[in-house]
């Protein structure tokens, strides 16, 4: 009885727990922000390495980060490394305008999360969080916090650990 | 048997206290972030309305910690 109380109180609070480096993405089924027909799922994503950034055009550490995103997608064929956006804003309309001024060739695959499904799953502490997950869907990295230079280079050097190129 | 109800007990009041709970997480301060909930939504209309404080005060530098507002500076 005392075993089957620990092992449920145990198995509790690893509910509450939130997914870090080494576990598996969260499983997301999302529609494309700019034609909200079209679903991404998280599975099509398998094979490549992902950047999945969970933003919000109200955020300011999200508007600075944006430009070195697009500079960076540029730089890797998207079979190989794919910066996944997932817009929180309350109207999609939002996120289009601002993504407008920064991305205006579309390079960044960008999807909408009404719901905030996606920060809360990952239980986020701060806006933006970004989570660099490798072929196999697990995580390898987080990043809280909007990314700079410096970041950006360390992130290429992971990609490329990643690669093994 | 005992100490683990004891320990249930305290797991399940202090999740009261969660900050899921008690705290606007971070993804969730649109609202905030938007001009109209700073202090001082619009900047050039928060300097017109302490240059008349100041008038109307007859005082200097009394509408910050900064000065005593004594109008003698």
């Amino acid at each position: 009885m005392k075993k089957l109380l620990l092992i449920t109180l145990l198995l509790t609070l690893n509910l509450f727990a939130a997914p870090r480096v080494g576990d598996s993405e969260v499983a997301f089924t999302l529609p494309n922000l700019y034609n909200e027909s079209t679903n991404l799922t998280s599975s099509s994503l398998r094979g490549k390495i992902v950047l999945l950034n969970l933003w919000a055009s109200w955020c300011s550490g999200c508007q600075e980060e944006m430009p070195l995103f697009v500079n960076l997608q540029k730089e890797y064929p998207k079979e190989q490394f794919e910066i996944v956006l997932s817009s929180i804003d309350s109207e999609s309309s939002f996120a289009k305008e601002f993504l407008a001024t920064v991305d205006k060739q579309k390079v960044l695959t960008s999807l909408y999360d009404e719901s905030k499904s996606l920060p809360k799953a990952y239980r986020c502490p701060g806006m933006p969080s970004s989570f660099l997950i490798d072929k196999n869907g697990k995580i390898v990295d987080v990043y809280i916090g909007s990314l700079d230079d410096v970041a950006i280079e360390k992130l290429k050097a992971k990609i490329a650990e990643l690669t093994g190129k | 048997m005992k100490s683990l109800y004891f320990i249930l007990g305290v797991v399940l009041f202090l999740s009261g206290c969660s900050e899921h709970l008690v705290r606007v997480m971070p993804y969730e301060k649109e609202y905030f972030a938007q001009d109209k909930m700073s202090l001082s939504p619009i900047g050039e209309r928060a300097e017109q309305e302490g240059h008349i404080f100041l008038i109307r005060e007859a005082s200097a530098g009394g509408d910050s910690s900064f000065q005593g507002g004594c109008g003698c500076r």
